[in-house]
């Protein structure tokens, strides 16, 4: 019995208390609500211990919350050190995969600030031999302005827009398909406004073709 | 009592133990989260910034195609040598111990370029130029 007898003593409180950990990363909190439910337990249960003088169900339940208190208390611990460590060893690959995620769509939003930066910076003269009409290099400082206008947060803003407008489309197609009810709404949330800016600048590029701009997609 | 102090001993071990395996299974999820965002933030920067260069290259390369007289031979060099940073940076290794240094490279090649030029382009994105603190002595 020796071995067994602390754990026996609150293997129920063990259960519970990892149903709660589950749900709340701070066990601690949890501590009064477990002591509730171990006293009734132990009072049911195990019975006397040790001696049977009388004072017994007193003794161990103080016993038990001493035992439950430290319980908690390693247990907090554990988890905490737990945690930090588990971030860490999750980091590396977290970080890569965001970072794969974005990186194509900023380098197209690049060439776009690029591109337009670069031409509204050449002389006058060079640019109208560059571009042959007044039209089309009117069109191209209006696309320059706009883009210019927005800066990487701004960029990265609408990005993340996107991305979640993406995300939470998905999720609805995915309710639809297991409920049967697919409707014809997809499309409007697939081309975000960077995507926008890279199809102005598609379109004003044809007329130029010796400009060559590489858009990147996935490799 | 002996006995139940000596199974507390080992007990403490385990508790330890449940909550360690407990919060770095939660620490797995939240690290990955964390860092994805993370992720997403500095890819989209690096991205842009390397996109950025990559546009101007197309767009003087062009002009020299174009009008090759306005740009000396030591201009063309350096732009020549800017494409080859940008091929060279390796988009989808974040983990690339290359990727500061080509950054930087590209950095002084840009700017070494358009000061020659006569330009006052500027990358306007994250990091500002300039507010690198290493670029200051410029």
């Amino acid at each position: 019995m020796e071995g067994n007898l602390a754990e026996e003593l609150y293997s129920e409180s063990l259960k519970l208390s990892k149903t709660n950990l589950v749900s709340s990363s701070t066990s601690v909190s949890k501590e009064s609500d477990l002591h509730d439910c171990l006293g009734d337990d132990s009072q049911d249960g195990d019975g006397p211990i040790w001696d049977s003088s009388g004072d017994e169900l007193n003794d161990s339940s103080e016993l038990d919350r001493e035992w439950q208190r430290r319980r908690d208390q390693h247990h907090t611990h554990g988890y905490r050190e737990g945690i930090t460590a588990g971030k860490e060893a999750s980091a590396q690959e977290g970080f890569n995969i965001g970072f794969k995620q974005s990186v194509l769509v900023g380098y197209n939003w690049g060439v776009v600030r690029g591109v337009t930066s670069a031409l509204s910076f050449l002389p006058d003269e060079l640019k109208e031999r560059l571009i042959g009409t007044q039209e089309k290099r009117n069109e191209f400082r209006d696309l320059y302005e706009s883009v210019h206008s927005l800066s990487t947060a701004d960029a990265l803003r609408l990005f993340n827009d996107n991305l979640m407008a993406k995300k939470a489309l998905e999720q609805r197609e995915n309710a639809e398909v297991s409920s049967h009810l697919a409707g014809p709404q997809e499309q409007s949330l697939g081309s975000g406004r960077l995507d926008n800016y890279m199809g102005e600048l598609q379109l004003l590029l044809p007329d130029s073709p010796d400009l060559r701009v590489h858009f990147r997609r996935d490799e | 009592m002996e006995d139940i102090f000596e199974s507390s001993l080992h007990l403490e071990e385990t508790h330890f133990e449940e909550g360690y395996s407990d919060g770095y299974k939660h620490g797995l999820v939240i690290g990955k989260e964390e860092a994805q965002q993370v992720g997403l933030r500095v890819g989209f920067e690096a991205g842009e910034e390397l996109g950025f260069y990559r546009g101007c290259i197309e767009v003087w390369n062009f002009a020299i195609r174009v009008d090759q007289t306005r740009f000396s031979d030591r201009i063309q060099k350096m732009i020549k040598q800017m494409e080859e940073l940008v091929e060279k940076y390796p988009v989808f290794d974040p983990e690339s111990e290359s990727v500061q240094e080509l950054m930087e490279a590209l950095r002084l090649k840009f700017r070494a370029i358009s000061a020659t030029l006569g330009m006052k382009l500027e990358y306007n994105g994250y990091p500002k130029m300039g507010q690198d603190p290493k670029e200051m002595g410029f």
